[in-house]
């Protein structure tokens, strides 16, 4: 904004002003209502959903899956994303640094003296993107299961089989979940995006001994299970053989 | 002879009038209603003849808004609001409150939650108004920015909100070690591990925010100071400059206010 | 009388316009007290902002002294597999300063890494090397897997997949009598070499451990 720019916004705006109603009592009553919301639904959420207490801190645990609070869960998921160890630090300190200062600096580098935002379609349109950008990586942070779960739904024709398949699959559900499968195969919400594939539909793209050949003979880094009791070998397989 | 018309008869000197009943009796005395609203306006009298606050305060609220506004402006007040909720429910969470890492601090949290009257309530309306606060500071930002309300002449109160949107982040980060559960231990470690990462001075500032090189007995106390003397100062401070400048420089207009229409005012004015 | 004064012009005042100053004076009264009050006002702030800083800063430069904990007897370790056990790290505070170790014996057809040879046992610590999580021991698919981002580690703690950058950490171990004992923590990289302990997420290769220093007062490996 140039001198002659700022002086007609101050006088454009005093005019505006000249022509308003008085803070109070006008604006203070909005604000009193909004006030009067913003508490109602503190006080919903504290009477419907109380104040839960986890298990008392143990930094002796192996079999906690740790978990923040929601408003930092699309950090937390860059974190997830972000894979590369030599991206780690952008992961962590990078992205989030350079976003809070371009944010500090928004005034002094955004300086055109358009106000209207659909004449300001640069900015406009940043906004939408990171704001939608924080949606999309709180939701996927949110549903980011544990590596030690399946938490699928049982597919209709699994169920219907019943007797001994349904047995089976929620046998090999339970031993793919509790072996370290999902540390490097995503299955659902559940798992890890790599190193290795996607397991969610894997009996779409390989036959049942294609699924027992690689368990046995994998390619590295896939560590080999041929050392797993029979019984539970056949299970995995089975379940896997149902992800279509 | 014919009769004059009779003239009204001339008003009476106002000296001589009965005077006009007076608030209270009917002897013109001041009942104790009107005796107390007098004792109230001398005070307030009193002390604005010592402080001239009524000018503060007319400057305040009297002060217009430009036409236009709408529901969008409250968002900042609500954040206000959410702030002081905030205040309120933790002080006397403090009061129950005990930042010992060795059991003390779970155990209290547990106290306030399973046994003191209403503890769980009070708790819950901190934990759930942070997650509210930050919504509030997040949604109040989104309408700055669309409107284009961080632009000349408001530059610096663009900047000194976006200190405390990071102070407000660094409040919800902070207040989650306290119930020391098993979200709050890790949660924290892994945000000071983060802060570690940092080439250079990140090994120095996560030893800082441990009181040491391990999670130690100060960590949590060290938590608990930063959560409730350090930055909520901080955040009192920075909402009253913010408030001023608000006051100074006047509420934005909505940018698709113009006042074209108004030639007889501009003239009035020139 | 002639001012004696008149005939001399001083190169301190010609010029620099001093406000009541005289002729020759570098320094007026006010411009003496306007320094004073500046001087004694910084060492009052800094009277109590300095120790406070320190105060504050202090434990960085603390060192801690390191303790050795029995966790077995010789031979309660297997040398293929991992035995969790309980190690302190912060004493005084319960189970909070506790962590998990987890143990196995010293195997030559594993650990042929130069850098391991003449440990006894090989103590491994279940914070992930990405940002602390803890991580666990999955015999079946002889891996250590992290809950929270990804992070996936061989037998020997090495990366395998995920976002760690260097492999887990270790600890040191000794052999009292027949006790099996756990020292102070350290940190490796990639090729196991060893370095003073370093926090999570602080690589060890290349200009890694020039960007993450150890702690000033820890003990140089």
């Amino acid at each position: 904004m140039n001198q002659l720019e700022k002086e007609q916004y101050l006088r454009e705006y005093a005019i505006l002003k000249a022509q308003g109603k008085p803070f109070f009592p006008y604006a203070v009553a909005k604000d009193a209502a909004m006030a009067c919301v913003v508490l109602a639904v503190i006080i919903s959420l504290s009477l419907v959903l109380g104040a839960e207490l986890g298990p008392k801190a143990n930094p002796t645990t192996t079999t906690y899956v740790p978990r923040p609070e929601w408003y930092f869960f699309f950090l937390f998921e860059m974190l997830r994303v972000i894979k590369p160890p030599s991206l780690v630090p952008l992961a962590t300190i990078g992205v989030p640094t350079l976003g809070l200062v371009l944010l500090f600096l928004l005034p002094f580098f955004d300086r055109g003296p358009e106000r209207r935002p659909e004449r300001r379609p640069i900015a406009v349109a940043t906004f939408i993107v990171v704001a939608g950008a924080m949606a999309f990586l709180t939701y996927q942070g949110a549903n980011a299961g544990s590596p030690f779960a399946v938490e699928m739904a049982t597919p209709a024709r699994v169920t219907q089989a019943g007797g001994a398949t349904l047995a089976e699959y929620t046998v090999g559900k339970e031993v793919v979940a509790s072996r370290g499968c999902l540390a490097c195969h995503k299955l659902g919400d559940n798992g890890n995006a790599g190193p290795g594939p996607d397991l969610t539909h894997i009996a779409a793209r390989l036959p049942r001994q294609g699924i027992a050949r690689t368990l046995v003979n994998p390619t590295a880094p896939m560590p080999s299970f041929k050392n797993l009791p029979p019984k539970q070998f056949a299970a995995v397989v089975a379940f896997l053989g149902q992800l279509k | 002879m014919p009769r004059l018309p009779k003239l009204p008869a001339p008003p009476l000197p106002a000296a001589l009038k009965a005077p006009p009943a007076r608030p209270g009796e009917e002897d013109g005395r001041l009942g104790p209603i009107e005796d107390a609203k007098q004792a109230g306006i001398t005070i307030v009298d009193w002390v604005d003849e010592r402080t001239s606050l009524s000018g503060v305060g007319r400057w305040l609220l009297f002060r217009k808004v430009p036409k236009g506004t709408n529901w969008f402006y409250t968002l900042g007040s609500a954040t206000l609001f959410a702030f002081l909720s905030q205040a309120v429910t933790g002080v006397f969470l403090a009061m129950y409150y005990r930042p010992d890492p060795a059991g003390g601090a779970y155990e209290s949290i547990r106290h306030v939650t399973n046994e003191v009257f209403l503890g769980q309530f009070v708790r819950g309306m901190h934990k759930w108004g942070s997650s509210v606060m930050v919504v509030l500071v997040f949604l109040h930002m989104g309408r700055t920015f669309l409107f284009g309300a961080y632009k000349y002449p408001r530059e610096l109160n663009w900047v000194i909100g976006v200190v405390l949107l990071v102070l407000t982040l660094v409040m919800a980060f902070t207040g989650y070690l306290l119930p020391f559960d098993q979200r709050a231990y890790w949660a924290t470690i892994v945000g000071v591990n983060i802060n570690g990462t940092g080439p250079l001075l990140g090994p120095y500032l996560s030893d800082f925010l441990r009181g040491g090189g391990e999670f130690g007995a100060t960590t949590l106390s060290r938590f608990y100071s930063i959560h409730m003397l350090l930055v909520p100062g901080l955040i009192i401070a920075l909402i009253g400059a913010h408030l001023y400048l608000v006051t100074k420089l006047g509420t934005t207009a909505p940018p698709w206010e113009k006042a074209e229409n108004s030639a007889d005012l501009r003239e009035a004015k020139a | 009388m002639p001012d004696k004064h008149a005939s001399y012009r001083s190169r301190y005042t010609a010029d620099r316009l001093i406000p009541g100053a005289f002729d020759g004076e570098t320094i007026t009264r006010r411009r003496f007290m306007t320094g004073s009050a500046h001087t004694a006002g910084a060492i009052a702030a800094g009277a109590f902002t300095l120790p406070a800083l320190a105060f504050a800063v202090g434990p960085i430069f603390k060192s801690t002294p390191h303790s050795w904990v029995t966790v077995g007897k010789v031979g309660s370790f297997p040398n293929n597999n991992y035995v969790p056990v309980i190690a302190t790290l912060t004493p005084g505070i319960g189970e909070a300063g506790k962590t998990t170790v987890y143990m196995r014996a010293f195997n030559p057809a594993l650990d042929t890494d130069p850098y391991d040879r003449g440990t006894p046992y090989i103590a491994i610590s279940t914070r992930c090397a990405h940002l602390g999580c803890p991580v666990r021991w999955v015999d079946a698919a002889q891996r250590f897997i992290c809950p929270c981002h990804g992070g996936v580690y061989d037998l020997l703690g090495r990366r395998v997949g995920g976002p760690p950058v260097r492999p887990l950490d270790r600890f040191y171990t000794r052999v009292v009598g027949e006790d099996v004992q756990v020292g102070p923590r350290f940190s490796v990289n990639s090729e196991l070499r060893r370095f003073s302990p370093r926090d999570p997420a602080e690589p060890l290769d290349g200009i890694g451990q020039y960007l993450y220093p150890s702690r000033p007062t820890e003990r140089k490996l």
